[in-house]
């Protein structure tokens, strides 16, 4: 008769079998196609966070407002999955030159997934739009908005508040850092339609500007990924004990409106969020090539200036197609175009973890290369052995 | 003769038959009822951003309108190049051939015809119906392509394909005039400049060399009439002018002698422009694709017949004709990738192309090793299904088209791409192998378990071989898209789609390790494999969404859906009791075994 073993070593052979990877496998092939299959839906953005960079998947069970976990989420497949390679690893590979292959090969593997975790959680994705001749020290983010609060008294030197999205969406007051100003966000919508005031329209909450006559509509977010919600807000700048009124804000208004307070001149303004960099961007030519004869494009390609002075840096790049800039961390891609071939627009991403896939695709590549070969090496010896047998 | 003396002869025969049959395409045919219709399809022009020969143009014009290379007319078959010729030249000629291909019931009542076994329809029959046909394809054309009716995709593409037949109609001279001579003549005259402009406009291919040396801009016939307004003729205008006078006229000596010097014309201001055309001319004579179908055809019948007769002779027979189909298939891609100066695989017709030849090479490679017969019939239907996938896939017209900028890297297309498609087609043939094996299993009289040993392990190898490159592939394109795009990974259709081979192929391996699945088990999941691997380089594509949705397509889906039905179907019969349809099978071999 078999030994019951004890849980431990029972929990430690479940996470060792090699079923537990072929069922993690397997929940993965699920994963990626229902991901696949929604983004028709939702948008590739939307799909990712719902069934990869999850812990679960959750289903909102209609009409409660509950969400049931209905199937595991790829960030915990992978995480077992990694587990589970690594304990395998400790317990069954033995250290040998016959499955040294393996062990590279899984090394790799750790890495790959060790990377997507480390670019799902720290990657941040950033535009530079710029038109030719402009020089622009900051890059915008394509999905967060934020509100600018600008000092511009002083024509030389603008001094520039952003108060992001998630603050205006869950604070009902928000207090300028050395500044006499309190801000009290009244109303806060992520995504909204604006219209001129029809008759029939309620009040608006705005007191000041614009705001007054415009309604505004909320509408659901969008899902797909080259669109862009159009928020809008109600602030209300409060200083000294004085309201400055109710404003509306959005980044679908153009001009940016003020207020004056003690003299000092204050801009409010929803934009993109913006980050500010310690250089300097000049645009100096986008080329838009096209085959022939036809409107079939051949390249893209930028031509900027960096300026860096904390560095002594000023020089040209040529940013086109497969040759990004990678600078100071960041990394400058082409991505689009428009105003008639004058305006590029840049994405410019920020990723630390970058360099893993690429340490990660050798290490692999060179572990199957040598697993294979021994093994066909050895059945090719042990063919042989049978011809001589026979 | 013995057997023996046949058996070192008969393959060697077959094989120099095949290759000699390839060869003998690319001689230059003679002339057609006195044209020199070869000379005049020689000619360079410029269309779709590339330097080609009008013949080129002609054959994939017609593939377009027609779904076919020639035309059947009045008991004759007319080459692209003589259909081509009578659309420009002799327009009433061309209006009564039969040019389209039209199977659409509602197209057809559309157009006052009846559904009957006639699928090829002149133009003279839709030119009283042409204001509807726009107006119906202008309804349907807002409509997203994928929710369209088939009512609606239809008159869409009978529209795009009559307004490709009126471009060319309209490319060296105005459909209704008198002929390029007359609009030469008429250059100055009151009207046309508007004349001139439409020309400029609707020309499907510029056949003008550009004037300085160096520049790539060729030129329409009406940009160089109308830059020709004042000053002396283009010579290659007037070379045109004569070409087409001297066809209307059905005057062959005059049109032989104007092609020859046009040609002389060109070869001194362009002679780099004149060998690129010739060199591709020579290509789509040569057919190389559509013989070496044939020829894998040839030898999937020789070894069909090897199993019931003669194993000895005519197994060593359909091996050399495979290898001859390898030879004739391998010249075609290598003819491709010089013409193109492209990496092989540049797009999903190219991709089928390339999946067939590597499907054949490792094929041969096994059938080298094992000798069973296994790897040259899996290897030729291999190379013979994946010509007939490319064959529909031509439909799109040029299959050398530009590539749009971001695919525009020679480095990434031989590395990740290459690898991509070569794990594609290590699962497929993978595939292949399990379903054999299946085939094997059900309908092979005394099934010899050592042959079926020597299946599965042929099947593991490529497995494993199937997972290296899509991996790499994979992999490889998480790279160029962090280059290009700023993401390693960003869960986009393609990418997923290439995942999941990699995660099949690697649970299979690791169910095989584990023991979980056995020689049925693995054969089954291989068969899975094809299914996969299908949904990955076409169903992705249908979905229309994504970075890499170069490649859409509709017409497919249902191809794709019979496919994976038989698959499914397949890996049913693999897991199924061997014969289990022949009750008595069982009986019999209880008996045959002694006890």
């Amino acid at each position: 008769m078999k030994n019951k073993s004890s849980w431990p070593s029972r929990l430690w052979d479940v996470i060792t079998s090699l079923k537990l990877t072929i069922v993690c496998l397997a929940l993965l092939m699920v994963l990626v196609i229902a991901c696949t299959l929604a983004q028709v839906n939702l948008g590739t953005l939307g799909a990712v966070n719902l069934y990869i960079r999850s812990f679960f998947v959750w289903w909102d069970v209609p009409g409660t407002g509950w969400a049931i976990a209905v199937f595991p989420g790829g960030a915990l497949v992978g995480l077992v999955l990694g587990v589970n390679l690594l304990a395998a690893q400790f317990r069954r590979l033995e250290l040998s030159w016959k499955k040294s292959g393996l062990w590279i090969v899984h090394a790799g593997l750790i890495l790959l997934f060790v990377g997507e975790f480390v670019s799902s959680a720290m990657q941040v994705d950033a535009q530079l739009a710029i038109e030719q001749g402009q020089t622009l020290n900051y890059v915008e983010s394509p999905r967060e908005l934020e509100l600018a609060v600008t000092d511009v008294t002083d024509p030389a030197y603008d001094d520039v508040y952003g108060i992001p999205e998630s603050m205006l969406e869950h604070s009902d007051e928000v207090k300028l850092p050395n500044k006499p100003i309190t801000l009290r966000v009244k109303g806060y919508f992520p995504n909204a339609e604006l219209s001129k005031r029809a008759p029939g329209d309620p009040p608006s909450m705005a007191t000041a500007g614009v705001g007054t006559g415009v309604t505004v509509r909320e509408l659901p977010a969008v899902t797909s990924d080259d669109q862009m919600n159009r928020g809008a807000a109600f602030v209300e700048p409060v200083a000294g004990g004085r309201s400055y009124g109710t404003w509306l804000v959005s980044n679908t208004l153009g001009a940016p409106q003020s207020f004056t307070h003690e003299g000092r001149t204050y801009t409010l303004a929803l934009r993109a969020r913006r980050e500010y960099l310690p250089y300097a961007v000049t645009l100096k030519q986008f080329r838009h090539d096209v085959y022939p004869g036809t409107d079939i494009p051949k390249n893209f390609s930028s031509l900027v200036h960096i300026e860096n002075p904390s560095r002594g840096e000023a020089r040209d790049v040529l940013i086109y197609m497969n040759q990004p800039l990678r600078y100071l961390g960041k990394t400058f891609y082409q991505a689009s175009f428009g105003k008639g071939d004058t305006l590029s627009v840049l994405q410019v991403v920020q990723n630390p973890g970058w360099l893993l896939p690429y340490i990660s695709c050798v290490l692999v590549t060179t572990g199957l290369l040598i697993h294979f070969a021994i093994s066909l090496l050895r059945s090719l010896k042990r063919r042989r052995a049978a011809l001589e047998a026979t | 003769m013995t057997l023996a003396r046949m058996k070192g002869f008969l393959p060697l025969l077959a094989f120099l038959l095949a290759v000699g049959a390839a060869l003998f395409t690319l001689f230059p045919p003679g002339l057609s009822h006195g044209f020199d219709i070869d000379g005049f399809g020689h000619l360079p022009v410029l269309e779709g951003g590339r330097v080609k020969p009008i013949d080129s143009v002609a054959r994939n014009s017609l593939l377009m309108i027609r779904s076919k290379q020639t035309v059947r007319y009045q008991g004759r078959t007319l080459s692209a190049d003589e259909w081509l010729l009578d659309v420009m030249f002799r327009p009433q000629v061309a209006d009564a051939e039969p040019s389209f291909y039209i199977d659409d019931p509602d197209v057809l009542g559309l157009l006052g015809l009846r559904q009957t076994s006639e699928r090829y329809f002149p133009f003279s029959a839709l030119a009283p119906h042409l204001a509807e046909i726009q107006e119906q394809a202008q309804l349907a054309q807002p409509i997203d392509a994928r929710q369209r009716t088939r009512f609606q995709s239809a008159i869409v593409n009978l529209f795009d394909r009559a307004y490709l037949y009126y471009r060319l109609r309209n490319t060296l001279q105005s459909g209704g005039s008198r002929g390029l001579s007359a609009e030469i003549a008429d250059r100055a005259s009151a009207g046309a400049a508007e004349r001139e402009d439409m020309l400029a406009q609707l020309a499907l291919f510029r056949p003008l060399p550009p004037l300085k040396l160096g520049s790539d801009s060729w030129r329409s016939v009406g940009e160089a009439l109308r830059s020709g307004d004042s000053g002396p003729v283009d010579p290659v205008l007037e070379g045109l002018a004569a070409i087409g006078a001297a066809y209307a006229d059905e005057d062959a000596p005059r049109f032989n002698q104007a092609v020859g010097s046009l040609r002389d014309r060109l070869i001194g201001a362009r002679p780099q422009a004149v060998r690129a055309a010739r060199n591709e001319m020579f290509f789509n004579r040569a057919e190389p694709f559509y013989l070496g179908m044939v020829i894998y055809t040839l030898a999937l019948l020789a070894l069909f017949v090897s199993w019931l007769w003669l194993p000895q002779v005519l197994q060593p027979v359909s091996f050399a004709l495979l290898v001859a189909g390898a030879v004739v298939h391998t010249a075609g891609l290598v003819a491709r990738v010089l013409l193109q100066g492209r990496p092989p695989v540049t797009n999903l017709y190219s991709s089928a192309i390339f999946v067939g030849w590597v499907a054949v090479l490792i094929g041969i490679v096994l059938e080298r090793l094992y000798r069973r017969g296994f790897g040259t019939a899996v290897a030729a239907a291999s190379g013979f299904a994946s010509l007939i996938v490319a064959h529909h896939l031509t439909g799109d017209g040029d299959t050398m088209e530009m590539m749009r900028a971001v695919l525009d890297s020679n480095f990434w297309l031989a590395t990740h791409v290459v690898s991509i498609t070569v794990g594609y087609s290590g699962t497929f043939l993978a595939g292949a192998f399990a379903i054999g094996y299946t085939f094997r299993r059900h309908l092979g009289r005394n099934v010899d378990p050592v042959a079926s040993k020597a299946l599965v392990s042929m099947t593991y190898g490529v497995i494993c071989f199937a997972l290296f490159f899509s991996f790499v592939g994979t992999v490889l394109g998480g790279i160029w898209a962090d280059q290009s795009w700023g993401r390693f990974w960003g869960w986009d259709p393609k990418e997923n789609g290439a995942l999941l081979i990699v995660l099949w192929n690697a649970i299979i391996l690791h169910a095989r390790w584990g023991g979980y699945a056995r020689e049925r088990g693995i054969m089954a999941m291989a068969i899975f494999g094809n299914i996969i691997t299908s949904l990955s380089w076409f169903g992705v594509n249908m979905l229309g969404i994504g970075l890499h949705s170069y490649g859409f397509m509709d017409k497919a889906f249902w191809a794709l859906a019979v496919f994976i039905g038989s698959q499914l179907v397949l890996m049913g019969l693999c897991l199924a009791p061997a014969q289990f349809w022949r009750p008595h099978v069982e009986a019999r071999e209880r008996l045959a075994k002694p006890a």
